[in-house]
């Protein structure tokens, strides 16, 4: 037997696979050819015919891959010497240093279907005669075409099954710390995919050519696998830890690190399981209906002018459009997060092909933040992210982004590329609205008491972006690059400090967990004036849960769960502290400063210099006319500034004025200062529109305020006028929690009360506490999605509260909450 | 041979890692636990409901040392992990028989 060549050297000189796998295949052909014509040809003159099959039937031979071969037979050998005949030959092969993988079978068993040995007939779709009875090899050509025409849904069926099952055993992923270049998403199996559901497509649907698209992918892959099996002397596929930094030690290797090599495969790896994904996805759009289409069909009503819907998947009327209107790819994306259809694999290729017009429209400041905020909040506001990253589309929209694809963290704890992790995060995030069972339950709830979860996401976009920039912390780097892509895409100024705030902070609640005794004093203070106020903490706790679950999939064990909830709940209880106890002292008594005087620290937390302005300016009014009163529309909501000296039931009037006119008061703080002067701030909403659509409605509602501060109102006549609306169902209903804390102050009480929300239900709240004789010291009222969050510090005659007394306001106030 | 097993304070985790790597031991267990010793548990509170937690989190930190080193380490994670306040934790020490390296069967003290 002629002995086959060694390749080894010449493929690590100059890194070549492809001249190697043809080579290989060639000399390996020839071989068998040899051993054909010794062992077989005097047995089988006819009757028997050699057909590489798999790899070798692609002619991709790598140096230590099984051989591949259909021994095709006109019968099943039935004689001794037919059967010692076809033993001395593959004997031969395997003594030869061949590790051949041979079947025998007919033309027959070849042309039929075998329940639960699909892999026959796929490995068929790569045959090629080798030698042997040339008439029965045509015999089994055109008896196969006929038999796959036929067969062909069942077939195709089978073979996305099996891809889908092996790409499960993966997660689904191609980011593993170890790949396997051969079955794991994006490996090599995925690409013999692609190409067999091209085969075995109807010939007169045109696919797009994905394989000639991935040349330099196929390439690299090959490489790397031609590396491992000279590497390991055998058939090995996973890149271990060592083989990433042996082979670029390879002559033929580029100078690069480790990091930047897993980069080039993890790129490389993604583009080809997309690719297998698309063709899964074409083929399975293409296959016969069956009941389930007719549901699909009824999708179709969606469509629109602009988007049309065929079998789930979004479809351009007018594709060319997207050109010279590049915001019409965030309104597919639109139509993807709002009703979880993704754009169909063509609409995706022509997104890519319109990355460059997208890109040069939003190069400069656009408003591209209402597009986002908008798929953001919608209900699969994931699937249309993933599809943003899968196609390129966020890289054009925000170029940033693109410094941080396929970029690797290389330790055993990073599982996932910075774009990928980033992605995950995301994603953690978002699956909370969805609600959890066991311990995450509690940061589901979260997700539903911070106003937006848009920024949210958008903060975390950002939070990593700028790792792969050598800077202080990545955090500040993130943060740097955040502030240029917020003022690109036309962010309010003040969500665009929020999220900078929240990119810049994303680290501070693991920092305390890892770092702080959580049991000291001092660090739920730190940790206090690091959140600022119970909103940002919110915040950052949700981000914090969603950053560590996507570090890897183990990573958020219950234990770190559970400090980490800790550390919330800490920052949580010296906030709501220091509301009462954390006053402002400015030791000087300039007039702005003595307005400020007493005023809780989160005053100047959550208000900026101009707002302080605002404030004095107004207070100048309230000495003069009693009462200053400031009512702006802003973002859709209004805001309303009382300022005026303190006196029984003043938070209950203006409350019960707003309630009055059918407001929804959404947030709430009452404040006093040292003058005795208090600063209410609301923001609530107009459901019936009336100061939106009658604009003298807002002069009337300033003069009620006035009056009702004033206490010149009949505020009880005004709210008995409204029917009260009924509640929701029992069922559905947040049963309320009251809770009173007498240690948090050293001069009040504080109440703490979670209630289902409703128009009034402050109005009764604040009545329930007139009517106790309560005053309030201060009030911080917060609702999301129907669930008001309230605090109170409460005096009674200048005193805490007796538990007595709190078992008697308690009661009332359940009351109230119904 | 002895095996170091130190029950700590989860913040207390990077300083002792550190205090082992200054000293030149690198190979070490870590994992997250949870119990309570004399410390006993506490009552914590999120919106009026009020739960006990009994068993506290710490982090349990093992390795295996050369006996003659032993006592070094023991110093080291004792130092670093002390705070003088009660949940400090603990460090217990045991005989170990042997030690293999199963990659290549090394055994003893050079398979550490």
């Amino acid at each position: 037997m002629t002995p086959l060549p060694d390749l080894r050297e010449r493929f690590l000189s100059d890194g070549n696979p492809v001249a190697i796998l043809a080579e290989r295949t060639a000399s390996v052909s020839q071989v068998i050819a040899e051993s054909f014509q010794t062992y077989l040809t005097p047995v089988f003159p006819e009757g028997l015919a050699m057909v590489a099959v798999g790899g070798y039937g692609r002619s991709e031979l790598f140096p230590h891959s099984d051989i591949d071969i259909l021994i095709l037979v006109e019968r099943a050998p039935q004689d001794e010497k037919s059967r010692d005949a076809l033993s001395r030959f593959l004997r031969t092969g395997w003594d030869g240093g061949l590790h051949v993988s041979h079947s025998v079978h007919t033309v027959e068993e070849c042309c039929a279907l075998h329940p639960g040995n699909l892999e026959l007939t796929i490995s068929l779709l790569d045959q090629r005669f080798l030698c042997g009875d040339a008439d029965l090899y045509r015999k089994l050509s055109s008896r196969l075409q006929k038999f796959i025409a036929s067969e062909r849904p069942t077939i195709v069926k089978g073979l996305i099954r099996q891809t889908r099952e092996r790409h499960e055993k993966f997660q689904n992923t191609v980011y593993h710390l170890e790949p396997n270049l051969k079955e794991a998403p994006g490996g090599l199996r995925d690409l013999h995919v692609i190409g067999w559901l091209t085969k075995l497509q109807d010939p007169a649907r045109e696919l797009p050519d994905w394989l000639a698209e991935l040349r330099e992918e196929i390439r690299f892959l090959f490489t790397a696998r031609c590396y491992l099996h000279y590497a390991a002397g055998r058939d090995q596929n996973v890149v271990q830890f060592d083989a990433q930094e042996e082979i670029l030690k390879q002559p033929f290797q580029a100078e690069m690190t480790v990091a930047q090599w897993m980069r080039q495969y993890f790129l490389a790896a993604r583009r080809v399981f997309r690719a297998a994904k698309q063709a899964v996805d074409v083929v399975e759009s293409s296959a016969p209906s069956g009941l389930f289409s007719h549901f699909r069909d009824w999708r179709s009503r969606m469509s629109t002018s602009e988007i049309s819907v065929s079998k789930d998947r979004l479809l351009l009327r007018n594709p060319q459009m997207l050109e010279s209107d590049p915001e019409l790819a965030l309104r597919v994306l639109r139509f993807t997060a709002r009703h979880g259809l993704p754009p169909a694999a063509d609409t995706e290729r022509r997104i890519e092909r319109a990355l460059p017009a997208i890109e040069s429209h939003f190069a400069s400041e656009r408003p591209l933040w209402n597009h986002l905020r908008e798929i953001f909040s919608l209900p699969h506001a994931m699937l249309a992210l993933r599809t943003m990253h899968e196609t390129g589309l966020l890289g054009a929209l925000m170029p940033e982004w693109r410094m941080i694809e396929g970029f690797v963290i290389r330790d055993f704890y990073h599982r996932y590329t910075v774009d990928e992790h980033t992605l995950i995060v995301a994603q953690n995030l978002l699956n909370l609205r969805a609600g959890a069972d066991g311990p995450r339950r509690r940061f589901a709830e979260l997700i539903t008491e911070v106003e937006s979860v848009p920024l949210l996401v958008f903060a975390i976009l950002l939070h990593d972006i700028g790792k792969s920039i050598d800077g202080p912390t990545h955090a500040y780097e993130s943060a740097r690059l955040g502030d240029v892509i917020m003022k690109r895409i036309q962010m309010p100024d003040e969500e665009q400090m929020f999220v900078r705030f929240l990119v810049e902070q994303h680290l501070i609640l693991s920092s305390v967990m890892n770092s702080r005794d959580l049991d000291d004093p001092s660090t739920a203070k730190d940790l206090a004036t690091k959140a600022g106020t119970v909103e940002n903490l919110r915040y950052l706790a949700l981000m914090t849960y969603a950053d560590i679950s996507g570090v890897n999939p183990t990573a958020m064990t219950p234990w770190r769960l559970d400090q980490l909830w800790r550390v919330y709940s800490i920052g949580l209880r010296e906030l709501t502290r220091e509301l009462d106890t954390d006053r402002i002292h400015t030791h000087s008594s300039a007039p702005a400063h003595d307005f400020l005087e007493g005023f809780p620290s989160r005053y100047l937390r959550t208000h900026d210099k101009d707002e302080v302005a605002a404030h004095i300016a107004l207070e100048e009014k309230a000495r003069k006319d009693g009462v200053g009163v400031e009512l702006v529309r802003r973002g859709g909501v209004w805001k309303l500034t009382v300022i005026t000296l303190d006196r029984p039931r003043l938070f209950a009037s203006i409350v019960g004025a707003l309630s009055g006119i059918g407001m929804d008061i959404v947030k709430a703080e009452a404040f006093a200062n040292a003058k005795n002067e208090v600063l209410d701030s609301f923001t609530f909403a107009d459901p019936q529109r009336t100061l939106e659509l009658n604009p003298s409605e807002v002069d009337r509602l300033r003069a009620t305020l006035e009056k009702a501060a004033m206490g010149t109102l009949d505020v009880r006549q005004m709210l008995e006028r409204r029917l009260r609306p009924s509640p929701a169902k029992t069922a559905e209903r947040l049963r309320p929690a009251i809770y009173f804390d007498a240690e948090a102050s050293a001069h009040a009480t504080l109440v703490e009360i979670i209630a289902e929300d409703r128009i009034g239900l402050l109005y009764d709240l604040a009545n329930v506490f007139a009517e106790s004789n309560c005053s309030i010291e201060v009030v911080l009222i917060d609702t999301e999605a129907r669930k008001a969050l309230d605090v109170f510090y409460l005096t009674k005659e200048g005193r805490k509260l007796t538990e007595n007394e709190q078992f008697v306001l308690e009661d009332r106030l359940r009351a109230a909450c119904q | 041979m002895k095996k170091i097993e130190a029950v700590i304070q989860p913040f207390k985790l990077e300083e002792v890692k550190e205090a082992l790597k200054a000293i030149g031991v690198d190979g070490m267990t870590v994992t997250e636990v949870r119990g309570h010793g004399r410390q006993k548990g506490h009552k914590e509170v999120y919106r009026g409901q009020e739960y006990q937690v009994d068993l506290l989190p710490k982090v349990k930190v093992e390795m295996v040392v050369a006996s003659g080193r032993a006592d070094e380490v023991i110093n080291a994670v004792a130092a670093a992990a002390k705070t003088g306040k009660i949940g400090d934790g603990k460090i217990f020490v045991y005989e170990v028989a042997e030690a293999i390296r199963i990659r290549n069967e090394e055994r003893g003290e050079t398979a550490l």
